[in-house]
């Protein structure tokens, strides 16, 4: 039995290793054990201008999205995984071949994704921190609960996603009840106590105060959340053959103002057919910014007047510009390499599919912005969100092309990406804190967007499309 | 090694000349240089992993060849990729149509990107060709894989190419839409269209190609009309195992 997740184990990593060297997909722990050790420096730093809890709140939120965002890409599916690597099969989708159960391999793969990516991401964090804990006069012992508590953040975010997306592919009407149930705990929490309901995120509990009841208690939430997603798991869902009918002339008609309406209407119907538009939006953006938001809003104190909503914009707009990834996720080139379709013609499908969802993070922080009382505000607050958003995109479309998903564990693109995008966002951070109305400053940011796009297309045209 | 195929009247309308692709240490295509002339049902032969997709990808700009050059109905495949997909009909072996269009919807989506016009009526005369036409409103994700391929093929001469180039064309088909496929590769190829096929079923190229070349490990080994095997007295098979053998032990 334990030869299964052995054996997906080892596929995880030759999928990554394939895609990147194995040297290149090797450095990337090695990059975040150098990052949280070196960061760790900068604590006794931060300590004078920030209570250490805040701190200790955003690392776990930060592992707390990280959660979300595997249990996101583990559940992108079959469909994806062939769309995005063409011939490969993987062994989470070989029940049919396989004397084994849906659920049996499905809570392989979900314990592989756990264990894979704890070493990957959330250990490197820890052991940086740990070693660098005797230098900065963090006690061992604290350094260690660190490491307990963010896997405990990561594992929360992974099993939340495991189970609403398990949800979701049972009844959407019983996950839209879910999320309402769960919004409305959390306004109550805040309409009665007055306390922020991410101070009771149980891990960042467990680190400001451990106590074994709690922790054993998180740990049977966690079970019993994983138990119930496997339970819920339906690997004959997807079975059903769908017969629909033609929504391509009617859109391509919709579309016929844009460059390409072809590939315009084509993603759009890719992004609402495979339930992503829906689903995504969701758990890749509405969730992990409410989330963000609770957090960050404990920042509020430290943070200049309306500095809450520009933040909150810029981590929107970041946010945002993964919608990239949303429309490249379905296709890799070869779909396109039989028709008279050029690499750069594709991504410039894929941006301006990409500028058409850009209403969902547009209509998000402006809603936002009149629910917190910050109407005045919208406007540059809606231009700071987008300008963030074209330019990280821009980015990304340099760097990767057609493969944002493919290409994150790749050190040398990853860093490239992170000195680009930290640099404006320091840059915008800083305006937008200084006069609300000098975030529209931002537009600026649509100059390099529009050059890394153009510098984009003649790079992926001179390569050869990558394939699996 | 080249030589030119049909009769001297006829243009050249594909081209190869010192065609290589080396992948990492492996040389996919080794030096191979050959030439189709219009009209012809060209079979380019071998084994597994003898090259033949390598060299498909290469004749239609969808990789770049590390040496020599390639001109495809006058135009040079590195340069003009994207003319020469316009011109051509291309079924790659392992590509499937988009999951979650609808075997109409594809093909329409593939009329919009070519600008055909009529594309209705083109895609329903294909729906009923090949005997689909129950399953166009169906996801492509949710198509058996021999109706995937009936729609690859379909989106692949929609257009009326010049030249249409099919990796392993019958691979998915049932032995009725086998015989249906050949017999309208074979009529396409007496209208003056020229039909570049890559197989390792020796049988069907023998049946229609009217020439063919083998690659093995990359390198061309032979190239010539089927009708000097025909006069021979030879059949395709034995004259490709022997070939290939003896490359094997050289």
């Amino acid at each position: 039995m334990l030869d299964l997740f052995k054996n997906m184990v080892k596929e995880e990593w030759r999928m990554h290793s394939t895609m990147f060297g194995s040297l290149s997909f090797a450095m990337f722990p090695v990059m975040i054990f150098g990052i949280a050790f070196m960061s760790s420096f900068l604590l006794p730093l931060l300590r004078t201008s920030m209570p250490a809890g805040n701190i200790a709140l955003m690392t776990h939120a930060s592992f707390l999205m990280l959660g979300f965002m595997v249990g996101a890409f583990g559940l992108l599916g079959n469909e994806v995984m062939n769309r995005r690597f063409g011939q490969a099969s993987l062994l989470a989708y070989s029940a049919r071949s396989l004397p084994l159960s849906g659920q049996f391999i499905f809570s392989n793969f979900v314990v592989k994704d756990l264990i894979y990516y704890f070493f990957l991401w959330v250990f490197p964090f820890g052991l940086g921190y740990i070693l660098a804990s005797p230098f900065i006069g963090v006690p061992l012992a604290g350094a260690l609960l660190l490491l307990l508590t963010l896997t405990l953040s990561f594992l929360s975010g992974l099993c939340v996603v495991f189970f609403l997306s398990t949800v979701y592919a049972r009844s959407r009407a019983l996950l839209w009840l879910l999320v309402l149930l769960l919004g409305a705990g959390c306004g109550t929490i805040v309409a009665v106590t007055g306390t922020n309901p991410a101070l009771f995120f149980p891990p960042l509990l467990l680190y400001l105060s451990f106590s074994y009841p709690l922790f054993l208690l998180t740990c049977a939430a966690l079970a019993i959340l994983f138990a119930v997603s496997v339970a819920l798991f339906d690997p004959q869902e997807t079975e059903k053959t769908r017969e629909v009918k033609n929504s391509f002339a009617p859109l391509l008609a919709k579309f016929s103002f844009l460059p390409n309406p072809p590939l315009a209407a084509k993603d759009m119907i890719d992004l609402y057919r495979s339930g992503s538009v829906v689903g995504q939006t969701l758990f890749s953006f509405i969730i992990p910014l409410a989330v963000i938001w609770f957090f960050l809003s404990l920042l509020g104190p430290y943070l200049p007047p309306h500095g809450l909503l520009f933040m909150f914009a810029i981590v929107a707009g970041v946010i945002a510009s993964t919608m990239y990834t949303w429309v490249t996720m379905f296709d890799n080139f070869g779909p396109y390499a039989c028709l008279p379709v050029a690499v750069s013609t594709l991504i410039s499908g894929k941006v301006t599919t990409f500028s058409l969802l850009q209403i969902v993070p547009a209509v998000f922080i402006a809603a936002v912005a009149v629910l917190t009382g910050e109407a005045a505000n919208l406007v540059p607050a809606v231009v700071l969100c987008l300008a963030i958003s074209f330019y990280a995109a821009g980015v990304m479309v340099w760097l990767t092309g057609l493969s944002p998903n493919v290409l994150v564990y790749d050190v040398k693109v990853l860093v490239i990406y992170l000195a680009l995008v930290g640099l404006a966002l320091t840059i915008f951070t800083g305006i937008a804190f200084a006069s609300p109305l000098f975030a529209i400053a931002s537009l600026v940011l649509l100059v390099p967007a529009w050059l890394f796009i153009r510098k984009a297309k003649v790079k992926w045209d001179a390569v050869d499309p990558a394939g699996f | 090694m080249k030589v030119c195929l049909e009769s001297e009247q006829m243009s050249v309308i594909l081209e190869a000349k010192d065609l290589s692709k080396v992948y990492g240490e492996v040389n996919a295509v080794n030096h191979v240089s050959l030439a189709v002339k219009e009209g012809a049902l060209f079979g380019l032969l071998g084994p597994n992993g003898s090259g033949k997709t390598t060299m498909i990808k290469m004749l239609t700009g969808q990789v770049r060849p590390t040496s020599g050059s390639a001109t495809v109905l006058g135009l040079d495949v590195e340069k003009d990729p994207v003319g020469v997909r316009a011109q051509v009909g291309i079924i790659p072996e392992q590509e499937t149509p988009p999951s979650f269009l609808t075997a109409r919807e594809y093909l329409d989506f593939v009329g919009a990107v070519r600008k055909i016009p009529d594309i209705g009526e083109k895609a329903d005369w294909w729906f009923d060709f090949l005997e689909f036409g129950d399953k166009k409103n169906v996801l492509c994700k949710d198509l058996s894989r021999g109706t995937r391929q009936k729609l690859m093929f379909a989106q692949a001469f929609v257009h009326e190419p010049a030249l249409a180039l099919i990796d392993e064309p019958l691979i998915n088909f049932d032995p009725i839409m086998q015989d249906v496929v050949k017999d309208y590769l074979a009529e396409y190829a007496k209208k003056g269209k020229t039909i570049f096929i890559s197989t390792h079923i020796l049988e069907v190229a023998e049946e229609i190609c009217s020439e063919f070349a083998i690659l093995h490990k990359g390198n061309l080994l032979h190239t010539g009309p089927v009708a000097d095997l025909t006069a021979r007295d030879e059949h395709l098979s034995s004259f490709f195992l022997s070939l290939v053998r003896k490359d094997r032990h050289a």
